[in-house]
């Protein structure tokens, strides 16, 4: 059971080196844009 | 008379108000998800379920729930109005505490359960309606239940059914009864067309902060004593929950492309679920693998709910109903009677019987909620009719309902 633990946890590392990490534009309110 | 101990006595009474916070930190959960015309009568859902269960449970809940049993389906009316239930230990439950602290913790999961359902009804059913079928609901279905797997002579737990805070009383019971309420009530106005998108993150957030604080009273607490069984719960709940959200996030992540916010606070809640009824059987090891499947299991079965177009406002079956059942099957896969004595081997350690035995409870109690649910709304359609009026649902809850507003801002 120890080993399927750190097996699972391992996995979740690796996905998050693997997941996608494109930004994506958000539009801003007026006031942000105006101090942008 | 039973000797009672000052520090299990400690332990229950912080629980209790432990557990009692988590129904106004539900509301907080929920309030955060809806549209901000319906924030107020989300929040009001859970509030008024708190200030209604807490005399509803001292007057007939309590009784019908722990009192002497009748064939193994409900307990007898010995016990209405706490009539008999005082200072003294009741030695069949907790016999190092005053039965009035049992009393009073078990009281506070009388309270969320039915708050639990509010999130599929959430921004269309009417007040009164509401209040009506939550007054039936805990008498018809939690009541019973609770007796089932937890009264004295209860029939599933006279089985042998695993279910240490509650995975069958009090999630099975809610999810399920949430996707009837949802069939039901039918899907709001403007759904699949509108956005009906959460007015605060950051209050649903901090809901889910203040449940996971609370959920250390309901599962820890559930040891009915301050010691070894009380800590172990403590650490299976932290960690299971920790899992799930982790979980949840990637899966999340790796489905839609980012990490939510809003995902992460979801799958700490399926993790809390999960674990609930194994949270005194089973050790760390096995709480990290049922934070896994939780994450997994309840974002998969939300996709597919939401896939079916069944409008469960909040996701109340997904994380509460499936949720749930993992957890339920869970415990009749990881138990260990290394961690509990009392407790028994799960499938894991050689006991296949035992995962039948969780499957019987997980079905018994999925069923009847069911059917009871659908009788319950059917029948308040009749007399009262569920559902606001479209321009009162339009014009939101708050204005409609409770003619306040939540921001003045």
């Amino acid at each position: 059971m120890e080993i399927l633990a750190f097996a699972s946890f391992a996995v979740l590392v690796v996905a998050w080196l693997l997941a996608p990490t494109k930004a994506v534009a958000v539009e801003t309110s007026a006031e942000g844009r105006a101090a942008a | 008379m039973e000797k009672i101990d000052t520090g299990d006595t400690a332990w229950l009474l912080a629980s209790a108000a432990l557990v009692m916070l988590m129904t106004p930190a539900l509301g907080f959960f929920y309030g955060g998800l809806v549209r901000r015309k319906n924030v107020l009568a989300t929040i009001m859902h859970s509030f008024f379920i708190l200030c209604l269960i807490s005399v509803q449970w001292v007057l007939w809940g309590y009784s019908l729930a722990f009192g002497p049993d009748h064939g193994g389906i409900i307990g007898g009316l010995d016990w209405l109005s706490l009539r008999g239930v005082g200072q003294a230990p009741n030695p069949d439950y907790a016999p190092t505490v005053p039965a009035l602290a049992f009393m009073v913790f078990q009281m506070m999961f009388a309270v969320i359960t039915p708050a639990l359902i509010t999130g599929a009804f959430a921004e269309r059913k009417r007040f009164k309606a509401f209040v009506v079928f939550t007054l039936l609901w805990a008498t018809l279905v939690y009541d019973p239940v609770a007796h089932w797997v937890w009264g004295t002579g209860g029939w599933l737990r006279t089985l042998g059914t695993l279910d240490f805070a509650g995975g069958t009383v009090v999630h099975i019971t809610s999810g399920v009864s949430a996707l009837v309420a949802a069939l039901v009530l039918g899907r709001r106005f403007g759904y699949g067309r509108d956005a009906l998108e959460p007015h605060d993150a950051t209050m649903t957030v901090l809901g889910a902060s203040l449940l996971w604080f609370g959920w250390f009273g309901f599962n820890a607490g559930s040891a009915l004593a301050s010691g070894g069984l009380a800590a172990n719960a403590f650490v299976v709940t932290n960690t299971a929950a920790a899992m799930s959200a982790l979980t949840w996030m990637t899966v999340s992540w790796l489905h839609k492309g980012a990490p939510s916010v809003l995902g992460a606070a979801a799958g700490a809640v399926a993790g809390l679920v999960a674990i609930t009824p194994a949270s005194g059987f089973v050790d760390v090891s096995a709480s990290i693998l049922i934070g896994l499947g939780a994450g997994t299991f309840c974002y998969v079965g939300i996709q597919l709910t939401k896939r079916l177009r069944v409008d469960d406002a909040l996701d109340v079956f997904g994380v509460h109903g499936i949720g749930g059942m993992w957890g339920a099957l869970a415990t009749g896969i990881f138990a260990t009677v290394a961690v509990n004595a009392a407790g028994a081997d799960g499938a894991a350690y050689g006991n296949f019987a035992q995962l039948g035995v969780q499957a019987i409870a997980v079905l018994a109690s999925a069923s009847y909620s069911a059917f009871m649910t659908f009788a319950i709304l059917k029948l308040i359609d009749l007399f009262v009719g569920l559902r606001v009026p479209e321009h009162e649902e339009v014009l939101g809850l708050d204005a409609s309902q409770h003619r306040e507003r939540a921001y003045q801002i």
